[in-house]
């Protein structure tokens, strides 16, 4: 299609408006990002302007803005101006004139095409949304586009989640309003773009009103803070439903409560006192209180900049990638073993260290890749904590810790399922209300903390409360009613408490609609299982309760003991091993009933013979000839009988294929050093069939 | 050529094509060549414990670890030393929707052939010792007959008895 600069048919009228809209886009985006300091985005952005005042003679007031902004930005550049950030905002506020001029412009200008509403939505209408136009179908030719956008969207959210969650502690923290504004405001870019009605929409009203916020007209506080955190809620429903309608080639469901929301935004916007759906306004306190990571998700709310400085691959890739890299190790390391056997050659020897250097560097490198810190599903958490805690009428501090730690992120994924049970049943069971908390001595608001750590070879992850701790009556009482346990049967503490994981048995006196339908905890149970995790629980009557759950670093790289039994070695995870030692005859005993133990430091453990469990040949089958290696697994030791010990090494933890079936005592194998396979001992699984 | 590509209309069902023909004991086999990723040499294999005795264990094929089957265990013959020729066969096989590689051992490889498919019969319903469901059907090459396989059914039935005997075991 041709383009007349100043066409008079409605072509190129229609051209001519696109160009102006694009640069009108483009600018407004570089004036919420731009830094005073940035000359090259500055200048561009100067001539962008001047292209505008070209294009659109035919309306002076927008030649006007349009000139007035690029004064604006010519003395930011050569420096004139004292306050380059307050000359910024007003050349924001110039294009967001100019904005406003175009959106009157399109709908004014008779258009053959709807090309023009691509570029610019109709915004819900300012009259509060009371009509939320139709979805247009997402296209197969969209859909990428359309995906790319979900994806960015739901960073572009979390990242103001957090920000908002900021705010409520200091709700006079411009920089966090910014980072807020900026992610309604890039989300409204490009659903405006991408035709999504309803998101534009929502986007629109909401960054009205935190621009309102941005230059101090209203306060981000109480009820209004309140209505932008449900506005950034439903609107990631509505990303997620863009999400399924992308790959359904379909059109994105209308939302319901969009039109009660956007009006409630107005109203706020207009400055009126708008009241929460949870009425309580007590804040929740939201501590950061580990040092160093915070920037996870607050550097992406920090600076627009940051979302640019991430790539996305897709994990088949990223485990190719690491696949080769592993090979690339043991390639190197053959190559390594070569060099011992030629004629010493030092060129050679210093180069083939360099090499080794830096495929260690690549391993590590690429087994980092698959890391992703647990700082997003503990901000989850934070939010959660804050709406339940306002649903149930309790006061909670909410602490974590150690949201830097770091695991694979299949599990990131699948353990935040069982973390929002545990931290919903620890604000609506484990903690009292602020009045009763009074009473008895104790501050008002409960303090849950959420903490995170490396631990033998684990992610630790605890959830502690100061709340009344797990009812061992109450639990008991239910247990013998539902027939579970006997009346009479003798039950240590700790069974007790396994009891809450009992399908069917809630200890909450009424259900709510937060928990206690029974449902739940079992759940929770079968979900960490999965993962090859464990939950522990400790408890004290009215003092609170800490569920501790043990998950291993599935796809991670590990220090293994190579073991030999008979002609084939084993790995034993280094973290779950206490010592070796041959064993001295007068060690050893054997005892009725519970088979062969071993006398270490005056603690008898029983003898495990792996030869046994796993059927193989051993050299030596008398433990005093053979070694054993003393395993740990949480309070249980056991001994592993085996022929030597082959060396330490790390190693790369692989699955042994569904196909096998599963596998007891084996976790998984790894690729050794001379690129055999080796298999890696299950510890626990190990310790607790031997328990059985 | 000629006569072969006139001939090859005849695999009007599909069984026609190209096979890899592999030896096991006195057997000529075949299998599709397309389920065939690549023919490597024999091994070490890590003993996995708890598996089913035809279930050799697993290799790493470049970073990969997959399971290898013993096809004369499987087949029910008789274990024979390995000698040079005996090698790795690394197949794609599609079980639950996922598709995964398995080695299978087998004595020897001999070669690719193009079976048409008019020379494709059903499998006899006697006189072999395998189960003949696993079976494509017999390609008759010359005097020579070469039992084709369905490497999927072969294996994914191992699958089946290897889940059993997890469970068992």
């Amino acid at each position: 299609m041709g383009r007349w600069k100043c066409g008079d048919n409605a072509d190129g009228k229609s051209d001519m408006t696109q160009d102006v809209e694009k640069l009108v886009e483009k600018c407004a985006a570089a004036a919420v990002t731009a830094q005073p300091g940035e000359l090259t985005t500055l200048a561009q952005l100067h001539t962008d302007l001047q292209a505008i005042c070209d294009q659109w003679r035919e309306r002076p007031e927008a030649v006007a803005s349009a000139t007035h902004a690029a004064d604006l930005v010519e003395k930011l550049v050569i420096g004139e101006v004292p306050d380059a950030e307050a000359a910024l905002q007003q050349v924001s506020e110039q294009i967001s004139e100019l904005q406003a001029l175009l959106e009157g412009k399109a709908a004014g200008s008779t258009e053959k095409k709807n090309e023009t509403a691509a570029a610019s939505p109709k915004e819900g209408s300012h009259g509060g949304g009371d009509e939320i136009p139709d979805e247009r179908i997402i296209v197969e030719d969209d859909a990428p586009l359309a995906l790319e956008f979900v994806g960015e969207a739901n960073g572009h959210l979390d990242a103001a989640e957090a920000s908002l969650l900021k705010l409520e502690e200091d709700p006079s923290d411009l920089a966090e309003v910014n980072a807020v504004f900026r992610a309604f405001h890039t989300i409204k870019g490009v659903a405006g773009f991408l035709e999504l009605k309803q998101i534009g929409a929502l986007a629109h009203i909401t960054e009205t009103l935190l621009d309102l916020a941005r230059k101090g007209k209203v306060q981000l506080h109480g009820g209004r803070l309140d209505v932008v955190l449900e506005a950034r809620d439903l609107m990631k429903q509505l990303v997620g439903a863009v999400e399924a309608a992308a790959k359904t080639n379909s059109a994105p469901g209308k939302q319901e409560g969009l039109s009660r929301l956007l009006s409630r935004l107005e109203a706020a916007a207009r400055g009126q006192d708008v009241e929460g759906k949870a009425a309580t306004p007590e804040a929740v306190a939201v501590n950061e209180t580990m040092a160093s990571a915070a920037p996870v998700a607050g550097g992406a709310a920090g600076g627009g900049a940051t979302a640019d400085a991430t790539v996305k691959v897709a994990t088949a890739r990223l485990d190719a990638l690491i696949n080769t890299v592993g090979e690339l190790v043991i390639a190197q390391a053959m190559v390594s073993q070569d060099l011992g056997s030629v004629a010493s050659d030092q060129r050679l020897a210093r180069n083939i260290s360099q090499l080794s250097k830096i495929t260690r560097s690549l391993q590590d490198l690429s087994m980092s890749m698959r890391m992703v810190p647990i700082a997003g599903v503990f901000q989850k958490m934070a939010r959660l904590a804050r709406d339940v805690s306002r649903k149930a009428g309790k006061e909670v501090e909410f602490v974590q810790i150690g949201s830097e730690t770091e695991l694979d992120r299949n599990v990131v994924e699948a353990v935040s399922d069982p973390l929002v049970h545990m931290v919903r049943n620890a604000i609506d069971h484990g903690m009292e209300f602020p009045e009763d908390r009074e009473k008895l001595g104790k501050p008002r608001a409960g303090k849950l903390t959420l903490k995170a750590c490396h631990q033998a070879g684990n992610v630790v992850i605890e959830i502690s409360d100061d709340g009344r701790g797990l009812p061992t009556e109450k639990i008991l009482k239910k247990a013998i009613a539902a027939g579970v346990v006997k009346e009479g049967q003798e039950l240590s503490e700790q069974e007790v408490f396994q009891l809450i994981f009992h399908p069917g048995l809630s200890t909450a006196e009424k259900i709510t609609d937060i928990s206690g339908r029974g449902v739940g905890m079992d759940v929770v149970k079968k979900n960490v299982e999965a993962l090859r995790g464990r939950i522990e629980i400790s408890s004290t009557a009215g003092q609170g309760s800490l569920f501790t759950v043990r998950l291993p670093l599935t796809l991670a790289v590990i220090d293994g003991l190579i073991v030999k039994v008979g002609r084939e070695r084993y790995i034993i995870p280094i973290t779950s091993i206490e010592q070796s030692i041959r064993p001295a005859r007068e060690q050893l005993s054997t005892m009725q009933g519970k088979g062969e133990m071993c006398v270490v430091r005056e603690k008898i453990l029983p003898i495990v013979r792996l030869h046994e469990l796993f059927n193989v040949e051993p050299r030596c089958t008398n433990p005093a000839e053979a070694l054993v290696v003393i395993v740990h697994e949480g309070t249980h030791r056991r001994c592993l009988l085996v022929d030597e010990l082959v060396g330490q090494q790390q190693v790369v933890i692989k699955s042994v294929g569904s196909e096998m079936g599963s596998l007891p005592g084996i976790a998984g194998c790894a690729i050794l050093g001379d690129g055999n396979v080796s298999l890696i001992l299950d510890v626990a699984g190990i310790i607790h069939s031997a328990l059985r | 050529m000629g006569a072969a590509a006139t001939t090859d209309k005849a695999g009007v069902d599909g069984r026609g094509g190209k096979y890899l023909t592999f030896a096991l004991g006195a057997e000529e086999y075949g299998l599709e060549i397309l389920k065939v990723r690549e023919i490597i040499g024999y091994m070490e294999i890590t003993a996995v414990p708890h598996t089913p005795p035809h279930v050799r264990g697993v290799i790493n094929l470049r970073g990969q670890v997959i399971s290898v089957i013993d096809l004369r265990t499987r087949f029910g013959l008789a274990g024979r030393q390995r000698t040079d020729e005996t090698c790795i066969i690394v197949v794609e096989i599609s079980s639950e929707g996922r598709r995964i590689c398995m080695g299978i051992i087998v004595d020897r490889v001999s070669e690719v052939l193009n079976i048409p498919g008019g020379s494709i019969e059903d499998a006899p319903s006697f006189g072999t010792n395998i189960d003949t469901s696993f079976i494509l059907g017999m390609g008759k090459i010359g005097s020579n007959v070469k039992i084709l396989l369905d490497i999927n059914k072969v294996l994914t039935a191992v699958d089946a008895a290897c889940a059993a005997g997890g469970e068992a075991a």
